[in-house]
């Protein structure tokens, strides 16, 4: 029984292993010491042999995403394959169908893939989608930070009862991590306004750094295996890299409680803008960067832009309006009741574009500069920045100068004059690059013990692609790591092989993690929390508080993660 | 020159999407070799020899290729899509997305095409002696270009929205047309010798002109004065000005 990979180069961050020619055995869906008469043997024969993609961040499932797809029929026109012996038709190219999600994610070497904000009350769409998305495992993270119940326990300052509702939630909507997106913003969105980080949410009197700090302490007082994950407010404003700034120092003096940071702020690149007007927007990747390097509670992911016609997605409905004021193109907005919001508009990424050319720099500068691999995480923040199909060339790009003096032929002038990538000679590693894709993203999300790693005892999710590390030049191959990448050698998940020669020849389902906050800070407070909670249902919401939990069925493979 | 007959044996009922018919497809093969080539029925895979009887005579160049298609077509899409040279000419009817995407050459349909023909043209002519359907020159489902050049002309009617979202190229339909034309049109031509309604809603630049009647003018487009066209008199409009005051449209109304 089991699978015996031979002679790969294996790059294992979490393992100090960085390209040392060895065996990974499994038997069943873990990684094991050895394996005595395996069932399969892989000849690597020199290959890179690298624990399987993590995506900590990334839009891929529940209403928006279908929204989306309504929204955009011109985007299914492509990215379209037929059903073939084990799949399913595929279409799409910013924004996927479910099939096509699972089958290009594993074909890249992911197999893990978090949804990055499931709206409470869309949460049975999530996991319906999630249910039909083939093998990677999934999880979502739940957008509590504009919701009524939230802000009114953080004005009245009583964070034991938001511990209550937070860790209620997370049963009822099978979350597996706070999620805040433009807090305050996106209920102020619903008058018409937006917020700044101290400027006080209309109607509930509390500030978005109060939100911040209230939904940190109660993530660390839960013991969850994530902290909070964070879009800060501002995004896509020039000058805003100062919002950035002020909301990782908002909590610093808070304690993780595992070894993990204490922050997650996602998309950084839409968040690291500086200048008074599109006019003199710049690059301020640098002063990002640098307070990356000197503080250790925050981690941050891209967010990368790249040149292409893609569907931005967000909870962020005043972003997105602001967004169709410029480019006047198609755009749907959406409030989901007392709890978040959302807006959808296509964008096309212009290299001749100077704003759009200053992001493209932006998402590259920010991996560049951020001196440690593991506080820095390789996203797109799919389909945001462009979807996630484009990670090949961005690692080309973070690994190759030539790469980025190619492209810098064809983008404005105004990323010479406005941004610092063109200054900058760092080309990162194999062992960087991994780290970004897995072992970060792993243990960022607390899952570092089964994910992002080869470890024994680790989950068997095993990327190899056709690409000989020891003999490899990256700064002179960065085509071959665009083609190479895209497709792998083998993707093995869950012990079993998925993708073989770029090809898809299993499509097992994958599981949903979800966290279950079981200590005494979870319960103590819960009835006194329901009695508010009831009451807001009877008052406001459109459905029944019976009827609001999703489903244990809703998950047909789930994975419970028991918190406190 | 190169002439290919191919004959539809017998009627069916489910479409077969049939992009491979363009003379850059089937310029310079054998009548087995185009037999052999890929239709999908339905969401069967079949072969083309499995509904035509094909002939060729002569060989050459897609330029120098001309087809000519017979029998019941009218179930029959995507004839022509993509072609850039030669010619077509279907001897009836046929079904939707005739000469869609194309780029060059000529079809002529001697009968009536079904919805969006000549959608998205880049170049070419598209010559429909019946009646067109709906979403004539137009952009697909979600897209925001249409027709960017080339010319269609219907010696029939058309139907509704016909050149929505049209850059470039001209469409001229010698009878009338149903609502909305030239909806969300950004340039290029329609010329309507029969009547129309609400022309231009949401056009922003490009010129449509109406000689027939005009049924529920739209309130977006301000009167300019009359203009004289090859000694006829027109009213001149502009707009559509519900589109952030743009309304660099014209609308000529016989």
């Amino acid at each position: 029984m089991g699978i015996l990979i031979k002679n790969g180069v294996v790059y294992d961050p979490a393992q100090g292993i960085y390209g040392e020619k060895m065996d990974i055995s499994i038997d069943g869906d873990k990684i094991v010491e050895d394996v005595s008469s395996p069932e399969r043997v892989i000849d690597a024969e020199g290959r890179l042999v690298v624990p399987g993609g993590v995506e900590l961040h990334s839009h891929i499932a529940g209403g928006k995403v279908n929204a989306g797809r309504i929204m955009r029929p011109e985007d299914g026109r492509k990215g379209r394959a037929p059903r073939g012996r084990l799949t399913r038709a595929c279409s799409g190219f910013s924004i996927l169908n479910t099939f096509s999600t699972g089958y290009t994610y594993a074909r890249m070497g992911y197999t893990t893939t978090f949804e990055a904000a499931m709206p409470p009350l869309l949460a049975r769409h999530t996991h319906e989608e999630f249910e039909d998305m083939p093998i990677t495992d999934k999880g979502a993270l739940v957008l509590l930070d504009n919701n009524w119940m939230t802000m009114e326990y953080v004005k009245a300052g009583d964070l034991d009862r938001l511990a209550a509702y937070v860790s209620w939630m997370f049963g009822a909507t099978k979350a597996y991590g706070i999620k805040i997106v433009n807090p305050g913003g996106v209920e102020a969105w619903g008058w018409g306004k937006n917020c700044s980080i101290n400027d006080p949410v209309p109607h509930f009197d509390v500030t978005p750094k109060e939100i911040i700090r209230a939904l940190a302490k109660v993530n660390e007082e839960l013991k969850l295996p994530h902290s909070i994950h964070i879009h800060c407010n501002d995004l896509g404003h020039p000058g805003n890299f100062e919002t950035t700034l002020e909301t990782y120092e908002a909590v610093k003096d808070i304690t993780a409680s595992s070894d993990r940071q204490v922050m997650h702020a996602t998309h950084t690149q839409f968040h690291a803008y500086g200048g008074s007007s599109w006019k003199d927007f710049e690059s301020k990747a640098d002063a990002i960067a640098d307070y990356v390097n000197k503080n250790d509670h925050i981690t941050i992911d891209l967010g990368a832009v790249m040149f292409c016609d893609t569907t931005t997605m967000t909870a962020d409905g005043p972003m997105e309006y602001s967004l169709h004021t410029l480019s006047r193109r198609k755009w749907s907005n959406h409030d989901v009741e007392l709890e978040t919001g959302s807006g959808i508009i296509p964008v096309a990424y212009s290299p001749k574009v100077p704003v759009n050319a200053i992001q493209w720099a932006v998402g590259i500068e920010l991996a560049l500069l951020i001196e440690d691999p593991w506080k820095v995480v390789l996203t797109t923040d799919h389909p945001n920045g462009c979807p996630f199909t484009f990670y090949p060339e961005i690692i080309a790009l973070l690994m190759s100068k030539p790469k980025r003096e190619e492209m810098l032929k064809g983008v404005s002038d105004a990323v010479g004059r406005r941004a610092l990538i063109a200054t900058i000679d760092r080309e990162l590693t194999w062992g960087e690059i991994i780290t970004m894709t897995r072992s970060a993203p792993a243990k960022i999300l607390g899952l570092s013990e089964s994910k992002g790693t080869l470890r024994v005892g680790a989950d068997a999710d095993v990327a190899i692609y056709d690409i000989m590390p020891e003999s490899f030049d990256p700064a002179k191959g960065y085509r071959e790591i665009e083609e190479k990448l895209m497709r792998t050698f083998y993707t093995v998940k869950g012990g079993e092989v998925v993708v073989k020669d770029g090809e898809i020849v299993a499509t097992p389902p994958g599981r949903t993690y979800w966290v279950n906050p079981v200590g005494e800070r979870a319960h103590a407070m819960r009835e006194e929390m329901l009695k508010d909670l009831e009451a807001k249902f009877d008052a406001y919401y459109t459905v029944s508080m019976a009827n609001y939990p999703v489903q244990d069925e809703y998950l047909s493979h789930p994975l419970e993660i028991r918190a406190g | 020159m190169a002439k290919i007959t191919l004959t539809m044996r017998s009627s069916i009922t489910v479409p077969l999407e049939a992009e491979v018919i363009t003379p850059d497809g089937l310029a310079g093969k054998s009548e087995e070799e185009i037999k052999s080539l890929t239709v999908y029925h339905g969401n069967r895979e079949m072969k083309l020899g499995d509904f035509f009887d094909v002939s060729v005579e002569g060989s050459g160049d897609p330029a120098s290729t001309e087809i000519i298609m017979k029998g019941d077509l009218t179930r029959v899409k995507r004839i022509g899509e993509g072609m850039t040279a030669g010619s077509i000419v279907i001897e009836g009817s046929c079904d939707m997305h005739c000469g869609a995407l194309m780029r060059g050459g000529k079809i002529t349909v001697k009968g009536d095409a079904d919805a969006w023909a000549g959608r998205e043209m880049r170049g070419g002519e598209l010559v429909i002696e019946g009646n067109a359907g709906n979403y004539l020159g137009a952009g697909y489902r979600g897209e925001m270009t249409g027709m960017r050049g080339g010319k269609i002309t219907v010696e029939g009617d058309a139907g509704d929205y016909i050149g929505e979202h049209m850059a470039g190229g001209e469409i001229l339909v010698k009878g009338n047309v149903g609502i909305l034309p030239g909806l969300s049109m950004t340039g290029g031509r329609i010329i309507i010798e029969g009547s129309a309604t609400m022309p231009g809603g949401e056009m922003t630049k490009g010129e449509i002109i109406v000689k027939g009647e005009v049924y529920d003018m739209l309130p977006g487009f301000r009167f300019e004065g009359e203009e004289e066209i090859e000694g006829k008199r027109f009213r001149k409009h502009t707009g559509d000005l519900a589109v952030r005051g743009v309304g660099k449209g014209v609308l000529l109304l016989g």
